[in-house]
């Protein structure tokens, strides 16, 4: 036991001390840590409830909690019956596994480092605290309980995977009970939905919610005991709490058993999937798109001329287009263009007014920083070709941007094609809102740029959204202030289509400037393999 | 054609680099030797222009960060960084279409043919075992036809056949007037054909030799390796 407690805290300590090494990320955790202190204090110091007398429907939230809830008991039993879960890493296999110390003792370990590594990952449900007081009038306890029931989740759906894939492992007879448990509980949620809108007569979404807040659905797996163990400790209901709490305890407990009980040896049960992980997260280290190496045959045609004529850096863009058609048939469109269009088809279709239009514009431009900063400028950033190509800095840059600053134009097409067919605004408001899409994409590509030059790396997803959201306010503060003036000052009412005319402007000149100001970044960065 | 003067590399206090100057002549098989940890990987790194660093570099006589010194420059690195979604004929053809070269194509086909890649021209960079990346990586770093050619633990994860082929490999390209430079601690697989080594210890080169002397004097490399390497430690 001495060895995991001593495993444990040096790995803390010594990850703590490599802080020293890295400044620029020192001083962002910092700042993360302060933010959330600080949401924490302005909590303290302005009173724990706000006096508001209508707050937003606390059944939102339970929906938010029933969306992780109901994605988590889909993604871990589907994750289950192919390769179960872990809580050890590749060194743990390599070093634990073959040391002379209990198996129960090494388990006990895995358990009690997913907790600490879940406790750091949960910490942006605190960041929250100052919009769940503004919107659902909720203090301390309410976001200590998220937090909280958060992070039972996320442990126990690892240990529940576990079981699932002890239990069905080459035994398809057990497999198929699984899946047919799942899609069952699955198609008894759509029934009960079907049900209440015949009977009571609402729209979908309220009958979600009705069903989302109804008794039986706590009784639902993972969804419904976090809905009931946070509807418990707001009504401060000790029996919903103890039920909720037993049923995530009982089931980790009995999975815990199965694995532990007399000579069960639960090494070969999480090998594989430790393994898995293990090469998850090299490849997300790497900047590797994970999704991508869920090694999905890749069918490669004769004759297959991906770089056509292409020559000198331009050869780097042709790259980028083949590596897309190989990930997509449809090249530019790829699962995020048909969600977001699919997303835009239910807010055109609900949201009719203007404003909404415009707020439906700024939620995509929010997911777009996303998808552009982890795009494939980031990859080719991480490979040492670009820097060896003997072409200008400049040239490659552009070059490996075109994809990036491609993409943008065509979602656009598509998303607001659609937006513009369900009624969600007119056509040429569509067409503006969709050059300021693709103008905040070619900010976003500029950034993926700037991150290189500034850190001289690529940081990770980590640091890379909490940077986001503060890089977005700072470049698109003035350019929101200006399209809000121009729009009540200069556009009459009758040319309303043009406001989002100067936010595509002036996301134009930073995203030049950005680009002319880094145009030689690639003899002046180093190349470093992976992210920071 | 390589020289490297006064080069130093620092990552904050750490000196990885300090100070380095040699050159090597055309027609000349350099080994960089040392220690793990001694600073050979990031010389590397610093010639291929790829790290920032104080001092001179020059490649063919022109400045490492020129495009002309880039052209004339072949880096296979020590871990192989292919694109998963290109095949093994696309990564030459890649290579090809960025260096701009012409008449590539038997070149390209004979060198995978000498690397047994022949047969997985269609096969994604990430389907490729650790060796065939490998094998791959050097032969993207060699079809431009560089003058200076930088090996980094070229041998490591290779097949004895594939690393015959590497040898001989090298020993054409220094008939062909070539400068190369092998950063190895495989020194069984080099003895044949090196022509100096410049030895490494804590970020400075602490021994130079040429074969002619050492053969001279009759030493060995390895002996003169473990002398070298124990003394400093």
């Amino acid at each position: 036991m001495r060895a995991l407690i001593y495993l444990m805290f040096t790995q803390m300590k010594n990850r703590i001390l490599s802080l020293r090494k890295k400044p620029g990320m020192l001083i962002l955790y910092g700042f993360i840590l302060l933010m959330v202190i600080g949401s924490v204090l302005l909590l303290i110091f302005t009173g724990e409830y706000n006096t508001k007398e209508v707050y937003a429907d606390s059944r939102i939230l339970y929906l938010f909690l029933c969306g992780f809830g109901l994605l988590y008991y889909f993604t871990f039993t589907t994750s289950g019956l192919a390769t179960g879960s872990s809580f050890f890493t590749m060194a743990d296999v390599g070093l634990l596994f073959v040391a002379p110390i209990s198996n129960k003792k090494i388990l006990f370990y895995g358990l009690i480092s997913t907790i600490g590594k879940t406790v750091i990952a949960s910490i942006f449900i605190i960041y929250q605290i100052s919009n769940l007081r503004n919107n659902f009038g909720y203090g301390m306890t309410e976001v200590l309980a998220l937090f909280l029931i958060y992070i039972i989740m996320i442990i126990f759906c690892q240990t529940y995977s576990i079981g699932i894939y002890v239990f069905s492992n080459g035994n398809q007879a057990r497999k198929n009970i699984v899946k047919a448990f799942l899609f069952l509980s699955f198609g008894i949620l759509i029934l009960s939905v079907y049900m209440i809108i015949l009977n009571k007569q609402v729209d979908i979404l309220e009958a979600i919610k009705i069903l989302v807040d109804s008794k039986w659905f706590g009784y639902f797996p993972i969804a419904g005991w976090s809905v009931m163990l946070f509807k418990g400790i707001l009504a401060g209901s000790t029996m919903q709490i103890v039920i909720s709490l037993a049923l995530f305890v009982g089931i980790s407990a009995l999975v815990v058993t199965l694995l532990t009980a007399h000579d069960a040896d639960y090494y070969e049960d999480v090998l594989y999937s430790t393994e898995i992980m293990h090469q998850r997260l090299k490849d997300y280290k790497e900047g590797r798109n994970v999704s991508s190496t869920t090694y999905r045959k890749v069918k490669i045609k004769d004759n297959e001329n991906g770089f056509m004529k292409s020559k000198g850096a331009f050869v780097f863009a042709y790259k980028h287009l083949l590596e897309m058609k190989r990930g997509s048939r449809l090249i530019f469109v790829d699962i995020v263009t048909i969600l977001i269009a699919i997303g835009a088809g239910i807010a055109g279709y609900y949201m009719k007014d203007d404003k909404s239009a415009y707020i439906f514009l700024g939620t995509i431009i929010y997911f777009q920083y996303f998808v552009t900063v982890f795009g494939r400028l980031k990859i080719e950033l991480i490979k040492p070709y670009i820097y060896l190509v003997p072409e200008t800095s400049f040239k490659k840059l552009f070059a490996a941007s075109i994809s990036s600053l491609l993409k943008p134009c065509i979602d656009s097409v598509i998303i607001f094609g659609v937006f513009a067919l369900v009624g969600g605004a007119g056509i040429m408001q569509c067409i503006f809102m969709a050059l300021a899409y693709c103008s905040s994409g070619a900010v976003f590509v500029g950034l993926t740029v700037l991150y290189q030059r500034i850190f001289g790396g690529q940081p990770n997803r980590v640091i890379k959204t909490f940077l986001g959201v503060l890089l977005m306010f700072i470049i698109f503060t003035p350019s929101i202030i200006a399209t809000v003036l121009i729009a009540i000052f200069i556009i009459p009412e009758t040319l309303q289509f043009l406001y989002t005319l100067p936010f595509t402007g002036i996301n134009i000149i930073c995203a030049f400037i950005i680009f002319y100001g880094c145009r030689n970044m690639l003899d002046n960065t180093e190349y470093s393999e992976g992210m920071m | 054609m390589l020289v490297v003067n006064n080069v130093t590399k620092k990552y904050g206090k750490l000196v990885a680099n300090d100070n380095v100057s040699f050159c090597i002549e055309s027609g000349e098989v350099s080994l960089l030797l040392g220690p793990n940890g001694a600073g050979k990987t990031t010389l590397i790194k610093c010639i291929s222009g790829l790290l920032k660093f104080s001092g001179v570099i020059e490649i063919c006589g022109y400045g490492n960060k020129t495009l002309q010194a880039k052209r004339y420059l072949g880096y296979i690195p020590e871990v192989p960084s292919l694109y998963e979604m290109l095949t093994v004929w696309e990564h030459m053809e890649f290579i090809a279409r960025a260096y701009s070269l012409e008449n590539w194509r038997e070149r390209a086909e004979n060198l995978l043919a000498r690397f047994e890649l022949d047969d997985k021209k269609k096969k994604l960079g990430r389907e490729l075992s650790k060796g065939m990346q490998q094998k791959l990586s050097i032969c993207c770093g060699i079809l431009p036809e560089p003058k200076v050619i930088l090996f980094d633990e070229p041998m490591v994860g290779l097949d004895p056949h594939a690393i015959k082929e590497l040898k001989n490999m090298i020993i054409e390209q220094r008939q062909a007037g070539n400068a190369i430079l092998i950063s190895t601690h495989m020194l069984d697989s080099v003895t044949d054909f090196w022509d100096s080594t410049n030895i490494m210890i804590e970020g400075k080169i602490v021994d130079s030799r040429k074969r002619s002397e050492m053969e001279e004097a009759e030493e060995d490399l390895e002996d003169l390796f473990f002398r070298i390497t124990k003394r400093e430690n």
